[in-house]
């Protein structure tokens, strides 16, 4: 029957389970986010460096073809822990602006329009929310850092042989965990930027904000201040220093691997704690 | 039977100030498809008890519980029984309804393909069929109340907490959102807990009523009773020789006071009905001047509840289980 026509009825049938709502705002989020030409255009471009990378460690397997250029373009390509650093650093850019597009427009609506109370009055805690819009940027920015990263990684494996894969399983697993690590940053600055100022253009800016602003000023620090340590407020910087400790490559001068974890460990929280505060079902004024 | 509503000893504190109060009551307790009215002025708390109850406060002390479920430790049981209307604007501006709809009903647990189908139900249901894939941020106020009705109805909860659905809506509009709310209640057997400053809307939609003031309940009534206690208690005022009225009116087991002018106050007992007083009237040669129910109306008990009409007995507007508790008037 035409459903204008049978009127309502109260559902009375099977529930889903738990983990299975988990990723209802994700897929509304992702079907949405697909549907705006300009994310759809970013992603084609952040393919771009995967691409010029896998063709890098084809031509480094394939000397025969640059025999004319001589012996220091094969010096050149060599696929080390520098090269998959130097991936990662220019797929970690494409994050940020993608995190910038995709993150504010998550949340923000939700405060702007007080809808998080209809949220909350179903099945589902703050926790769970905040879970599911990470979900939504985890699963937003994994086709263009680690999918990539691991299937060259795979790629050079393959061309490179068994004995250069147990040789450098390392690498593997740092470029896995590594972009990890930056998509938990990227996604509660994004998530913890919209929840703040509620208002999508602003919350992206505040999210460009954060990386580029804080890396300029903890530099700026560094030469007013004539010491190295400032250099840890500088999340991509703290992150980079934790890849490299991770890669096995020489650490840049400053705070150490540790030291950065620390400082990145300490940002995490307090976006947490700018999350849990923000994403009430009511505000309280005391 | 498991009340649809249980407070014991509730107690919320909001920063500082305590809010609520040591409130105490069993709601909802004969049966499903029943609306209870929640009153009070402004700062009584009604909007903290509901939104205990959803569990976003959490109680200082005490407990409630919806449906035998206690609202802060079994939070997740109670809002899966449960649909909320909030009285503030909560809808997603530049999302059409079918899909805000949709996000609801799956976030409340039903699979993907059933909460399309229920979307586009309910919202033939409640008259935005034809608007259904309109941005809800274009809706008017009107629209935007029933969309708000229908994500709070869509997954078929056993208790809807409305507040203040008729805000703002024009007498039609009103109309037709209480018909809903009567409807969802006798024909889907839902719970409803309205929350409203319209009296005549709990009035003609609850079966019980609670009055809150400043975070403590003064007056817990059943209308159904009050009403049907009302039509035992009939003013009349006639002409012509009524000597005779008193006995006559002891024979069918009702008593009548004389207070002069040929004006009576008379209770009925239960069994009897109105028709038998025209009949005696018509047999003892009076004419009838004026013959009326006493009416407690919602109003004046809320005024009462929350001390602005002084309560006396005797009083024509006192309730009605005081007068006959008092088995005389």
């Amino acid at each position: 029957m035409a459903v204008y026509r049978r009127g309502y009825q109260r559902y009375q049938g099977p529930l889903t389970g738990r983990w299975d709502r988990l990723f209802v705002l994700p897929r509304f989020a992702w079907e949405r986010l697909m549907q705006q030409r300009l994310v759809a255009i970013f992603f084609v471009v952040a393919t771009f460096w995967p691409i010029a990378c896998a063709l890098f460690v084809y031509l480094s397997h394939h000397l025969e073809l640059l025999r004319g250029f001589g012996d220091e373009v094969a010096k050149f390509l060599q696929i080390n822990g520098e090269f998959f650093y130097i991936f990662m650093s220019a797929q970690a850019v494409f994050a940020i602006i993608l995190s910038a597009f995709a993150g504010p427009s998550l949340v923000a609506p939700d405060l702007a329009n007080g809808a998080l109370p209809l949220y909350f009055s179903r099945p589902m805690t703050r926790f769970t929310y905040a879970l599911s819009r990470m979900l939504v940027l985890v699963g937003v920015l994994s086709p263009v850092t680690w999918i990539p990263g691991v299937l060259l990684f795979l790629m050079q494996s393959g061309m490179a042989g068994w004995t250069w894969f147990t040789e450098n399983y390392r690498l593997g697993l740092s470029l896995f965990f590594g972009f990890l690590l930056w998509i938990l940053l990227v996604s509660l600055v994004a998530l913890a930027s919209s929840a703040y100022v509620r208002w999508r253009m602003v919350a992206g800016a505040l999210v460009l904000g954060i990386f580029f602003i804080l890396a300029g000023a903890a530099e700026l620090a560094n030469e007013v201040l004539r010491v190295e340590w400032a250099s840890a407020m500088n999340p991509a910087r703290s992150v980079n220093q934790i890849w490299r400790a991770m890669l096995g490559l020489e650490p840049f001068p400053g705070p150490d691997e540790w030291q950065c974890a620390i400082c990145i460990a300490a940002m995490t929280t307090v976006l947490i704690l700018i999350i849990q505060r923000k994403l009430r079902p009511v505000e309280v004024v005391s | 039977m498991t009340p649809v509503i249980e407070l014991q000893d509730l107690r919320v504190k909001l920063g500082r100030r305590e809010i609520l109060k040591g409130i105490s009551c069993r709601l909802g307790t004969s049966g499903a498809g029943k609306a209870i009215g929640l009153l009070g002025p402004n700062g009584a708390g009604k909007s903290t008890l509901i939104l205990t109850m959803l569990g976003f406060h959490k109680p200082a002390a005490g407990s409630a519980r919806i449906l035998g479920f206690d609202c802060h430790t079994q939070s997740r049981e109670v809002k899966s029984r449960v649909g909320y209307m909030p009285e503030n604007e909560a809808l997603i501006a530049d999302m059409n309804a079918v899909r805000f709809l949709r996000i609801m009903a799956e976030l409340s647990g039903l699979p993907a393909r059933v909460a399309l189908e229920k979307a586009h139900e309910v919202l033939f249901h409640v008259g935005l069929g034809e608007a259904r894939y309109r941005p809800l941020g274009t809706y008017s106020l009107g629209m935007k109340q029933m969309a708000k009705l229908a994500q709070a109805i869509i997954h078929g909860p056993e208790l809807v907490i409305l507040d203040e659905p008729t805000n703002g809506l024009d007498p039609a509009a009103r109309a037709r959102m209480l018909k809903l709310v009567a409807e969802m209640k006798n024909e889907h057997g839902m719970n409803i807990l309205l929350c409203s400053h319209l009296l005549r809307d709990v009035e003609e939609v609850c079966d019980e009523v609670v009055i809150l003031k400043d975070g403590a309940v003064v007056h817990h009534a059943n209308l159904e009773e009050e009403r049907r206690a009302n039509r035992r208690f009939v003013e009349l005022e006639v002409a012509g020789d009524d000597r005779n009225f008193a006995a006559a009116l002891s024979e069918h087991g009702a008593e009548g006071v004389n207070e002069g002018g040929g004006r009576w106050r008379i209770v009925l007992p239960p069994q009897v009905e109105l028709d038998i007083l025209w009949h005696l009237v018509g047999r003892e040669n009076l004419d009838v001047r004026r013959l009326t129910h006493r009416r407690d109306s919602l109003e004046e008990i809320f005024l009462k509840a929350v001390g602005h009409i002084q309560r006396t007995t005797g009083d024509s507007a006192a309730p009605a289980e005081e007068v006959a508790a008092n088995g005389r008037l």
